[in-house]
């Protein structure tokens, strides 16, 4: 268990140092140079040259790229990740302002898919190929082509128009407030969670259907034990780890998802604060929130990996 | 046994039957798709009408999507604007209906970059193996530790605005899966007695993997092409409502719910229905599509998903 929990450790770290390699080439050296995103092409043009050098010289970016990767590495192992170009904050700090927000929401959205996709699953895998197995099957196909912002802006508008109710705009923290927090956080954990719950049911339905079959589910039936006993002793338990695994990707794709859907609503968390560094062209906060959200991608992809070694002994030690 | 003097019986002389043209091959072949998942046909024709709307958009549309009205601003559907108008008046079915089209040329043109550079990709690094393949998954793992729209928005923002950016950011989150999927192929197929044959004539490796390889690569291709023009139209969009898409005036999707949301404190329902819908039916009619695509060319992933 060890030894596979340390190789695993090693290829991420391997993986985090191979996405800030790509972020930085991303960032700093595809076509079109650092002030042109932060200016725009028609305020490069207004800039006269010595402007331009002094900027240049002010941001760091006159160095060596190679020096400039190192400056940038030694910022993220302070902590401080660099500072914006716009705000006196730095963004480490914004992360810890506003990070909390949007991993309520991630993992709020991830119970709901649980919650909604599992039971969905169940029901239908037990009478495959049904008219509710059919249901199940389209409201999935069309809650992934639906766009979550656009759901989310549908829904505050529904809720406008028949309850005159809005969700606070600015929120506090969750132990000053909880309630304000949770009217924040509800309507994107159900949008983002609907996405996940899809694919979830998706998932557990094929393994459920996989796992009825296998000699030791006939078994237990023929002991005697009841359909749902089966179920939720013998087939379930053996039916999750791969839904384990998907949440896991899930959760990872739900951090992206969060920046549209946390724009629809309004919520003030990590996502809108990427919108906004996107459209104020602040390229060291968008540097460092890219690197920043593949690392935590990386990271929630370790654990479940190590989660599903530790439940399955057969993935251990192959 | 019967069968056999019957065959015997077929003088040599006799005229061969024509052999059947490509239209009529094809011809059937729609037939029997049809026949088999009629679902999946009618997503079909949904997904060509879509198309077809994309590309003679300047003939359908009402009005111009892209001049203001000052008469109309901000009017509810009506017989004159069916999908009513936006803050300044522009029609917004004329927007819709031009919006399929930045829509469809984006995602096409993304979906189809991005794969056919990852499948040359993972062509090469499945066939020649070695060190070129062991870096060359590295890599490919490096870039599939972003979430796909992620990795979008860092693209189009640094590369600053314009359609080929956001074709280029879209396509380049498609490369990982064209060049895992490819390179899964090409390992089996490597093995094969064929391409050992053509080794054993000399054939060149470029050769092989041109004339020997490639052809038996077609149908993932293609899988892989309409299965990703959804989450292509979904990102085009998401980028458009984040402020990093083609820029406005152009009328896409996402920008219409970018422009509804920036209207004020409540955006106007029809200017947040009717794009969203749009976006909705579109994925909605090409994922079931390449699903049925995905059926008919490869049998074995039937009712996988």
């Amino acid at each position: 268990m060890y030894t596979y929990i340390v190789r695993r450790m090693g290829f991420g770290a391997l993986t985090v140092l191979g996405v800030s390699i790509i972020v930085f080439l991303i960032m700093r050296v595809m076509p079109g140079d650092p002030l042109t995103a932060i200016f725009g092409p028609e305020g490069m043009t207004k800039l006269t040259e010595a402007q331009r050098n002094s900027y240049m010289e002010e941001l760091g970016l006159t160095d060596p790229l190679f020096l400039q990767y190192i400056y940038w590495i030694g910022d993220i192992l302070t902590g401080e990740f660099g500072r914006s170009f716009f705000r006196a904050e730095s963004v480490g700090e914004m992360v810890i302002r506003r990070g909390p927000l949007t991993a309520q929401i991630a993992i709020l959205s991830v119970i709901f898919s649980w919650v909604i996709g599992l039971p969905v699953a169940i029901i239908s895998a037990m009478k495959p190929n049904s008219i509710i197995d059919n249901v199940v099957r389209f409201f999935s196909i069309i809650s992934i082509a639906i766009p979550g912002f656009w759901l989310g802006m549908l829904i505050i508008l529904g809720l406008l128009f028949w309850f005159g109710y809005r969700p606070p705009l600015t929120g506090a923290s969750l132990f000053e407030n909880p309630w304000t927090t949770f009217q924040m956080i509800i309507g994107p954990a159900i949008v983002l969670g609907l996405g996940q719950a899809a694919y979830i049911a998706r998932m557990a339905r094929s393994t459920l259907l996989e796992v009825i079959r296998e000699d030791y589910v006939r078994t237990a039936r023929a002991k005697g034990l009841s359909g749902k006993g089966v179920v939720r002793l013998h087939a379930l338990p053996n039916a999750l780890l791969p839904v384990i695994t998907l949440s896991g990707i899930l959760l990872g794709f739900v951090l992206a998802g969060s920046i549209p859907v946390e724009r629809a609503f309004g919520v003030p968390g990590l996502g809108f604060a990427m919108f906004t560094a996107v459209n104020e062209r602040d390229i060291f906060v968008m540097q460092n929130l890219v690197f920043l959200y593949a690392m935590v991608f990386v990271m929630l992809n370790i654990t479940v990996d190590i989660i599903i070694a530790w439940l399955d002994p057969r993935i251990r030690y192959s | 046994m019967t069968s056999i003097p019957g065959d015997m019986s077929q003088s040599p002389s006799q005229p061969l039957p024509k052999p059947p043209s490509l239209l009529s091959r094809m011809w059937k072949g729609v037939r029997e798709f049809t026949r088999r998942s009629p679902m999946a046909a009618f997503w079909g024709v949904l997904s060509i009408s879509i198309v077809i709307m994309a590309i003679s958009a300047p003939i359908i549309a009402p009005l111009d999507p892209l001049k203001a009205d000052f008469r109309a601003m901000g009017k509810a559907p009506y017989e004159a604007h069916m999908f009513g108008t936006d803050q300044i008046g522009r029609d917004t079915l004329s927007r819709v209906i031009h919006g399929s089209r930045t829509s469809l040329i984006v995602a096409i043109s993304a979906v189809l970059l991005g794969t056919t550079l990852g499948s040359i990709w993972g062509l090469a690094s499945g066939f020649l193996g070695g060190r070129f393949d062991i870096i060359s998954q590295r890599i490919i793992e490096f870039l599939q530790a972003f979430p796909d729209l992620i990795l979008a928005m860092a693209i189009a923002m640094a590369m600053g605005s314009g359609t080929t950016t956001v074709i280029i950011a879209i396509a380049v989150t498609r490369i990982p899966f064209g060049g895992r999927v490819i390179r899964s192929v090409v390992l089996s197929l490597k093995e094969m007695s064929y391409v050992e044959a053509a080794r054993g004539l000399g054939a060149s490796n470029l050769r092989i993997m041109a004339l020997h390889i490639m052809p038996q690569c077609i149908a993932p291709f293609l899988i892989l092409a309409t299965t990703h023009l959804g989450v292509a139209i979904i990102i085009e969009a998401s980028l458009g409502f984040l402020g990093v898409g083609i820029p406005p005036p152009t009328p896409t999707w996402g920008n219409m719910l970018s422009d509804a949301l920036n209207s004020g404190l409540i955006p106007p329902w029809w200017l947040v229905l009717f794009p969203g819908a749009a976006i909705t039916i579109t994925v909605l009619a090409f994922n079931l599509f390449g699903d049925g695509i995905r059926d008919a060319l490869d049998p074995r992933l039937r009712g996988s998903q």
